[in-house]
């Protein structure tokens, strides 16, 4: 599969190299020299510094051998364009981002004008996500798969005194529950029977969406169980935009904390209901006191700098707000951020990638999460006649290690399969698998060329 | 200032007056009585002085712009009330000059305070003249001319600003031509359909196009000494009630209507408050008078409605001599003479939507109290209302206030109790009529001096055209090239 990626910021770097463990060549174009520099000395892809939107660029390249065009330049405009154009041209599919919130409710049009095949707008999918988790009662929820039947969840094990130092056979209150991952100091282990928990894990748990509410349940803190009211959002840039306007909509009160007064003002026009807009830095931890910070049920840090929303998260954590979730866009910094407490550390590129790599895996895949800062991931897969897997026992298939069968969904009911279960066609298969398995997962399921 | 210009526009306004005047001449000469003749040359000064008015040469550069077009609008309202009135005073109906002029302005501008005390022994011409200068009136004099005549080009724009009611401006066609046709063929739509409900009450058809003019131009003109309530007919209390509630608010919604877009209509949040305040000040007064003044609950809730739809419309209709009902009920009403119809209706003093941005300003206020750093604007449903409107309306609001306070403070020379001083200037200024008192329903103006009856003619021209059109004239700067 050859696809060719326009742009080469943090979003495109990030898809080159998810779609790299997969055998898959990638073609980045970007104009500027610097950062293509950087990526040839890392990535195994062919990169080409010219200006993406440029006709005699594109068939140079041969545009017409490519299976994929991704546009992720800074403008949406251009994307729109690169998109379109690369269709004429003989590319065969084509994904643009378009992330301006004028436009957010006519990417169906844009699409359908356009001939752009896939449209993303990572702030909205980002937004989308915190909400999710705000409107879950778990301590972090990944989301749910085959039509919300089953769901991943993970734990501090912290809050399971039970489960401590014990091996995972002897962990009671897991039936019909699979832990598909342990997360050890920043590191992913795939668990058996003999792995012992220890006291700072955090355990990834796959099942049935009602076995996993009955243990959610065992877990809700006090904070927890109060609805949520009062959300305190940091930075009102597209994603603080998206998020208020979709709490506001579920009548919850919005107080929005925005450094600039130009965009201040856009907001409070903008934003209707039951919103306010207060103009000041995030830093100024005596403004976000005065607007009452101690008396949110959510706090969350979405403003571009990682290390404001950082700092006024944990300052947050301190006065004991439920529920508290912040962007963080450097890599580096997200195995800090859970070890100091805070709930969520949400990064859009990652939500973007997930959406994008979901989109590529095209027809059987229904889903796909890349979890744990993209070591890992779930997809979701229906099972066709042709799959040659079919109707052996799974402990006959040989999987790899970092591999995992969380749940088979026969006829609407879900299975937790053992080493017996088999796979029959028209099943939703969910599988959980490390990041460096995929291409294994993509020969078992045979998911090479995407359709 | 482009001088010819404004003249030839008054030219054509007076040529539209004077066909006006046609209508009841027919009437009069049909009927045969004596004020044919007193039409007939009415019509002919009028349209005489129009047709030389409209002759004259204008220059190369003839552009109406923002001050050409206030001009237009003050002084077009004045010629319009001077040749309006000459009928009231050639056929001796109104001998003094004076009284015949503030009966006109009183016509033009939808207000219906009347300086006659027997209004039935009055000839039929004269008494459908005196109400179909509401039905002008209402929808404004010059937007008829901007209709028909389109010599003023771009400039029509700030013509019909400068006389539509209201602090902002709508246009509902990209022409401002197409925007006046629209807008009146509701305003006939809506006439024709209260005539024929009037006349099912059995109402003559004379008397109905009397109703329905007074009703429509929310003016209040009547063709009994006992305004409505010398029918004594609930059918014909609650159509009117219906069609004054309809003329007070905003006419660019029934567009909407037609349209089928209802859902701009429901989220409307000028109209929602405006007919809030109606159920809730009928309900009280109802509450109120029942028992008190009314038997049947059913009596007191539609003299209530009808009063308070008269009051807060500006029509000035009376049903009942509301001045023996409590002083709670009295005081609603009192109020109500400080609200007003809604913008883009026929209703004048402050208006509702003023009301609303004066209430969503407070509002702010207190959250920006709380809230030292917050940013907050002021929306009207989803729309937000931009600085400059905001300060325009605050500034109109006082301006209001303080023409009230100092011109009740001149009218009190009359030595009329000060419910009658501040209810007289409340009542001109905001084009209703009755107030109480001295002016109360059951009296006419015809107790003032000629100076007096000059200052609230003035009033009236002032609330009509919404203070600063005319106020602005009035500056040494607006002469100044």
């Amino acid at each position: 599969m050859k696809v060719m990626i326009i742009g080469a910021g943090k979003l495109g770097t990030k898809l080159a190299t998810a779609m790299l463990n997969g055998e898959i060549n990638v073609t980045i174009v970007d104009n500027n020299p610097k950062i293509l520099e950087r990526i040839k000395t890392h990535m195994d892809v062919l990169t080409v510094n010219e200006n993406g939107a440029k006709m005699e660029v594109l068939e140079e390249l041969n545009i017409s051998s490519y299976d994929l065009t991704i546009a992720v330049t800074s403008s949406d405009e251009t994307n729109m364009v690169i998109s379109s154009m690369v269709k004429k041209l003989g590319c065969k599919r084509s994904v643009a981002r378009v992330r301006n919130p004028d436009y957010s409710n006519q990417l169906d049009f844009i699409k359908s004008h356009f001939n752009i095949d896939h449209v993303i707008n990572p702030e909205l999918a980002t937004a989308n996500e915190i909400m999710r988790y705000l409107m879950e009662n778990y301590t972090f929820y990944f989301g749910g798969y085959a039509k919300g039947k089953v769901s991943l969840v993970n734990f501090d094990i912290k809050n399971l005194p039970d489960f401590v130092n014990k091996p995972l056979k002897e962990v009671k209150g897991l039936d019909d529950l699979v832990i598909v991952a342990i997360q050890r100091n920043g590191d992913i282990i795939i668990p058996h029977g003999n792995t012992i928990l220890m006291e700072n894990d955090i355990i990834y748990i796959m099942g049935h969406r009602q076995n996993i509410n009955v243990i959610a349940n065992m877990l809700k803190t006090p904070t927890n169980k109060k609805t949520l009211k009062k959300v305190m959002i940091l930075g009102g840039g597209k994603i603080g935009f998206y998020l208020a306007t979709a709490l506001i909509e579920r009548g919850i009160h919005v107080k929005i904390i925005e450094a600039d007064l130009d965009r201040c003002k856009e907001l409070a026009d903008k934003l209707h209901g039951d919103a306010i807009v207060i103009h000041g830095e995030g830093t100024d931890i005596n403004l976000l006191e005065e607007e009452s910070l101690a008396d949110m049920d959510a706090f969350i840090g979405v403003t571009g700098l990682d290390e404001i929303n950082l700092f006024m998260s944990l300052r947050a954590k301190q006065l004991d707000i439920g529920k508290i979730i912040a962007k963080i866009s450097r890599q580096s910094y997200v195995h800090i951020v859970e070890k100091l407490g805070i709930n969520m550390a949400i990064n859009s590129v990652n939500i973007t990638a997930s959406d994008i790599l979901k989109y590529i895996r095209g027809g059987k895949v229904v889903s796909v999460s890349l979890l744990l800062d993209g070591q890992a991931e779930v997809t979701e897969i229906i099972a066709s006649k042709k799959l040659s897997i079919l109707d052996k026992p799974i402990k006959e298939l040989n999987l790899p290690k970092g591999i995992i069968i969380g749940s088979i969904v026969h006829k609407g009911k879900v299975i937790i399969p053992n080493g017996d279960s088999r796979i029959q066609a028209g099943d939703r298969i969910v599988v959980f698998s490390l990041l460096s398995e995929v291409p294994a997962l993509e020969t078992f399921f045979k998911l090479k060329d995407g359709r | 200032m482009n001088y010819s210009m404004i003249f030839k526009v008054l030219g054509y306004l007076l040529l539209i007056i004077a066909l006006s005047m046609v209508a009841p001449f027919l009437i009069a000469f049909s009927v045969g009585q004596s004020d044919a003749i007193p039409f007939a040359i009415s019509i002919g000064l009028t349209a005489l002085t129009g047709f030389l008015l409209s002759r004259l040469p204008t220059s190369e550069k003839k552009k109406i712009l923002t001050k050409e077009g206030m001009a237009i609008v003050t002084f077009g309202w004045i010629f319009a009330s001077f040749f309006g009135a000459l009928p009231f005073y050639l056929s001796g109906s109104i001998p003094s000059f004076v009284d015949a002029f503030f009966e006109t302005v009183s016509g033009f501008t939808t207000t219906g305070a009347t300086i006659i005390d027997d209004i039935e022994v009055l000839p039929m011409g004269i008494l459908f003249w005196r109400s179909f200068t509401h039905w002008i009136g209402g929808m404004g004099i010059l937007v008829v001319a901007v209709a028909i005549v389109p010599i003023m080009g771009s400039g029509a724009f700030h013509v019909f600003k400068a006389e539509s009611p209201g602090p902002i401006t709508d246009r509902i066609a990209p022409k401002i031509m197409d925007t006046a046709k629209i807008l009146y063929t509701t305003y006939i739509v809506i006439t024709l359909t209260e005539f024929v409900l009037l006349m099912f009450g059995g109402m003559t058809p004379f008397e109905s196009a009397i109703h329905t003019f007074g009703t429509l131009g929310t003016g209040g003109f009547s063709t009994r000494n006992g305004s409505v309530g010398a029918f004594d007919n609930s059918y014909i209390y609650i159509v009117i009630s219906i069609f004054m509630i309809m003329s007070g608010a905003n006419f660019s919604l029934y567009y909407s209507m037609f349209k089928g877009k209802w859902r701009d209509v429901f989220t409307n949040s000028e109209l929602r408050l405006y007919l809030t305040i109606i159920t809730g000040s009928v309900l009280a007064i109802s509450i109120s008078t029942f028992g008190d003044v009314y038997v049947s609950f059913f009596d007191a809730f539609t003299h209530a409605l009808f009063q308070v739809s008269s009051l807060i419309t500006t029509t000035g209709y009376t049903t009942f001599d509301y001045e023996q009902w409590s002083t709670f009920s009295q005081m609603i009403l009192f109020t109500l003479m400080f609200v007003g119809g809604s913008a883009g209706s026929t209703g004048g003093s402050i208006k509702v939507v003023r009301i609303l941005a004066l209430i969503k300003l407070i509002q702010r206020e207190i959250t920006k109290m709380l809230h030292p750093r917050a940013v907050v604007s002021v929306k009207f449903g989803n729309q937000p209302v931009s600085e400059d409107t905001l300060l325009h309306i605050a500034g109109f609001f006082m301006l209001y206030i303080l023409i009230f306070i100092f011109g009740s403070v001149l009218i009190s020379l009359e030595g009329i109790g000060i419910l009658g001083a501040t209810s007289s200037v409340a009542a001109t200024l905001g084009n209703i009529g009755p107030g109480f008192g001295f002016v109360g329903p059951t009296h006419t103006y015809s107790g003032f001096s000629d100076a007096s009856k000059l200052l609230l003619s003035f009033f009236m021209l002032l609330g009509r055209l919404e203070l600063f059109t005319v106020i602005a004239l009035l500056t040494p700067r607006f002469w100044r090239t």
